[in-house]
């Protein structure tokens, strides 16, 4: 069996952000047969916390954070993922030990990160087998229930950690600005979104629409296969496919955002976890963003496109999938 | 003579009525005293028009940073609306009694969905995206017909159904359950009066099939039919 440690995703706190959109994305690993999903095959994610304070926060509350943050993604009814924390180690974050340790790392050379996700994954099946996950003590930390201004709340931040090391990538359902050389977040609809909401805020402690889907499309449970539908096409520009283009589908009944990528050079997308009924498609560039954190730079993402709205309502059937979308954009 | 007059006059008297007793007859099937009766069984079939759904504008939000002051964040506005739609229906009742029927029927529509689409914050151009789906109403329902013997019978109806839409690629069926209530009249036709129009007004009350809000809905209806009685 061949291994390897193979990514690191970063959370920013205030910079490099994505044009606004609404999409979860799965993490892959290119193998020889083409490219296989991240996903944890064995249940439950048996994880340490580092027996070390940091940001102002102690290890046992560290600890309550993290066991909050994944009951809240263990909760989700349409997916079956399951943890359990094992103990407290005196093992860093970092250490390729065969521990999936989550703790604080002091790291002020990284001024925008607030924490980090790696993998230990299996590069044959795409099997996580380890995770790491340190939150930079270089910040000021809290677990206030309300949350205590200029701290940022370790549970809101542990959420986002805890969806790359089950297997999520970045969402880019949200809104920047840009301010003082960096991005602030205006908005956003995905705990998943690569930029955190400002220091002092609990808001990324709730899962979204987003989140849902994209856990519940890589851990699918019987309710998820036979209660959930999705939408499939592609988004093409002069008879071409459009890489990297955001589609966004939106529930006219409850108002729910989900979305997802076209993500090969014939343009095709599949959004999951679609609750069933008429639906509305939006497509939009990745053009003012941060293209890396969703995408490897070495891919020709196509951002020159005009955002649209498809002109047909589609409808997810229950248990089973549109298909056969195609949304024509046009050059800016 | 006055013999045989009397003789000749009684004859055609007696003609006079045996040939008057079928018009006599005739007549009294369409004075009520014979159909509609018990077992009588009446057969339409015509247009409908069913009232659509129109909700307020909304929008697409996402939660908003709180250190930057907005309370949510609007991506793009959306208007959702089902047109009214007009469609077939057919009915077959069986009188209980020369007033009272038990009806059966179904109704057949196409109404098309939209959702009106502004305001984007990328600048996607305004639209108004659609899609169409079959709508299935069965029902049955208790009919009253009042006076029903008359050429213009007025009559008020309730019952209940079962409601089918079926979406475009019939991938996906939302069913329901409605109660209705209406009130028409029927006009019966010619000397023998068993054929007739018949329009009809009122309200369905549907929970479930395809809706964009979740709560009870309240749809007015209104349908003309031709009406046989045999
Ligand atoms: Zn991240």
């Amino acid at each position: 069996m061949k291994r390897s440690a193979a990514l690191c995703l970063t959370l920013m706190c205030v910079a490099l952000s994505s044009d606004p959109a609404s999409a979860y994305l799965k993490l892959g690993t290119q193998v020889d047969r083409g490219t296989v999903t991240l996903r944890w095959e064995e249940f439950p994610v048996r994880y340490f916390i580092t027996n070390a304070a940091g940001g102002g926060v102690s290890a046992t509350q560290l600890r309550d954070a993290v066991v909050s943050a994944f009951s809240r993604w263990d909760a989700v009814e349409t997916a079956e993922t399951t943890s359990e924390f094992v103990g407290f180690t005196g093992a860093r974050p970092n250490d390729d030990d065969g521990l999936t340790v989550i703790g604080f790392e002091n790291r002020p050379d990284q001024d925008r990160t607030l924490g980090a996700t790696s993998f230990l994954i299996d590069t044959l099946t795409g099997e996580i087998v380890e995770a790491e996950i340190y939150l930079n003590s270089a910040f000021q930390w809290s677990v206030a229930a309300n949350g205590q201004a200029e701290r940022f709340d370790v549970e809101s931040i542990a959420l986002h950690e805890i969806g790359h090391l089950l297997g999520l990538g970045h969402s880019a359902l949200g809104e920047t600005e840009l301010r003082n050389g960096g991005r602030r977040v205006i908005a956003a609809e995905s705990v998943m979104f690569p930029v955190a909401f400002s220091a002092g805020s609990t808001a990324g402690r709730t899962l979204k629409t987003d989140d849902i889907a994209g856990i519940s499309d890589t851990y699918p449970n019987p309710t998820y296969r036979r209660e959930r539908g999705s939408v499939s096409g592609s988004v093409t520009k002069s008879g071409r496919g459009v890489l990297g283009a955001h589609v966004v589908a939106f529930n006219p009944r409850t108002g729910r955002l989900v979305g997802g990528f076209s993500l090969n050079a014939d343009g095709r997308f599949v959004i999951g976890g679609l609750e069933p009924g008429p639906h509305v498609l939006r497509v939009e560039p990745l053009d003012d963003g941060d293209v890396e954190s969703f995408f490897d730079l070495t891919l020709n993402i196509d951002a020159n496109f005009r955002a649209k709205f498809h002109d047909r309502l589609v409808v997810v059937p229950r248990g089973g999938g549109a298909s056969d979308i195609e949304i024509r954009v046009e050059p800016k | 003579m006055i013999t045989e007059m009397t003789r000749v006059m009684r004859i055609l008297a007696t003609v006079a009525i045996v040939a008057c007793v079928p018009a006599a007859a005739d007549a009294q099937v369409w004075l009520g005293k014979t159909k509609p009766r018990p077992g009588s069984v009446e057969i339409s079939g015509g247009g409908t028009w069913t009232g659509g759904q129109s909700l307020p504008k909304s929008a697409a939000t996402l939660t908003a940073n709180p250190s930057g002051g907005l309370s949510s964040f609007e991506q793009f506005t959306s208007e959702p609306s089902m047109d009214p739609a007009f469609g077939v229906q057919g009915a077959l009742a069986v009188y209980v009694t020369r007033a009272i029927a038990i009806e059966g029927g179904v109704r057949f529509s196409r109404p098309q969905l939209k959702v009106g689409l502004a305001n984007d914050v990328e600048g996607a151009p305004d639209i108004t995206a659609s899609t169409t789906m079959s709508s299935y109403l069965f029902t049955g329902s208790l009919v009253y017909n009042v006076g029903a013997q008359g050429r213009t019978v007025p009559f008020i109806a309730a019952g209940a159904g079962h409601l089918r839409d079926v979406h475009t690629g019939n991938e996906l069926v939302e069913t329901g359950t409605e109660y209705h209530g209406k009130a028409g009249v029927k006009m019966w036709f010619g000397r023998t009066r068993q054929v007739g129009l018949r329009v009809e007004g009122g309200v369905s009350v549907r929970d479930g099939g395809f809706s964009y809000e979740d709560d009870r809905r309240f749809v007015p209806t209104a349908a003309a039919s031709l009406v046989y009685l045999y």
